[in-house]
């Protein structure tokens, strides 16, 4: 317990990184102190930009992807935003392999994004759906729960592939 | 739109207000404001922290199995719009409401039920073996009563002229 919370410890600025940056968050410790007391201060959950490992949630072939590039936005891509990443680790016979640089679209974000309805919504973990450039997905699978902010986005395909609508 | 409850302290969350949080096993945790997300992180058991209302129904403090919450339950399938259904129910809202607490304040006093005879019988007992402490033994054996004499002060009429004067 005490480990997860010496992590947590360490917050990163949002204000600070850009879509480019790629020095490690221990420098950019904010003036924003821990309030006194406050021992478990929360992670600060951040956009998904350059450097990102992301989980891949279908059977396109490949397990863990490194984002090189979030397709618009400076500070870096949120839920629901495409991304262009690299292939880091693949299943050995896969529609992808690993090395190859593919386009994703993010399906569940640990920073919360905010709905219409002004609630917020938080996943566990990042993870990216496989799509050519046109938005199809590569694979015939997606597992586990993904947002209905996707039909705003057009990438109603994932959605029926989708077995839990967040 | 719909009233969800969170959680943690089981109130009702308001449309725009707290964080929805999405696990990987598709299940939705809803929390009305970020002291129960918190504690939620902290993984504390909503049913060992004492100001939520899941602790109070484990302990007995409120009742738990009542006909007025079977209007609460969650119902999935939609009903079909009927205006007289709508105003019906708009009319019998309050009623129930005020039913609910009236059931919940009877509840509340028969757990404080004998409350009162154990603070007299505790201050009975109090008096008897401290009665030391505010009188003395001597004054105790001419007078053996556990009461203290009672003491007149005599308030001045001046007091109240002045009080006249402040008002205007």
């Amino acid at each position: 317990m005490a480990a997860t919370f010496a992590s947590r410890c360490s917050r990163v600025g949002r204000s600070l990184l850009g879509g480019l940056s790629n020095s490690s968050p221990g420098l950019f410790s904010t003036s924003h102190e821990l309030t006194c007391g406050n021992f478990f201060s929360q992670q600060q959950r951040t956009f998904i930009q350059m450097r990102t490992v992301l989980k891949v949630v279908d059977n396109s072939g490949a397990k863990k992807v490194m984002c090189i590039q979030a397709l618009k936005g400076k500070k870096g891509a949120r839920l629901g935003d495409t991304i262009i990443a690299s292939v880091k680790e693949a299943h050995p016979n896969g529609k992808v392999k690993k090395g190859k640089v593919v386009y994703g679209v993010v399906v569940r974000a640990a920073m919360q994004r905010g709905r219409c309805d002004g609630s917020e919504v938080k996943f566990d973990d990042n993870a990216v759906v496989l799509v050519d450039k046109q938005g199809q997905p590569i694979g015939t699978r997606v597992f586990g729960p993904v947002p209905h902010e996707l039909r705003q986005k057009k990438h109603v395909k994932i959605l029926t592939l989708a077995g839990h609508i967040a | 739109m719909r009233l969800e409850k969170c959680w943690f302290c089981s109130s009702t969350v308001y449309p725009g207000h707290g964080i929805q949080f999405v696990r990987n096993d598709a299940k939705i945790f809803r929390f009305c404001r970020s002291k129960c997300h918190k504690n939620f992180k902290m993984k504390r058991n909503p049913r060992k922290v004492k100001w939520t209302k899941a602790y109070r129904r484990v302990h007995g403090k409120d009742m738990t199995q009542d006909s007025t919450f079977e209007f609460e339950r969650k119902r999935n399938r939609p009903e079909r719009y009927d205006r007289n259904l709508a105003e019906n129910v708009l009319k019998a809202i309050p009623k129930i409401d005020k039913i609910r607490v009236t059931r919940e304040e009877r509840h509340h006093k028969n757990r404080m039920k004998g409350k009162k005879e154990k603070l007299q019988r505790e201050a009975v007992k109090e008096l008897e073996q401290s009665i030391s402490l505010v009188k003395a033994p001597s004054v105790l054996q001419q007078d053996p009563s556990l009461t203290l004499p009672k003491i007149k002060v005599k308030v001045s009429q001046k007091q109240s002229e002045e009080n006249h004067a402040m008002e205007e």
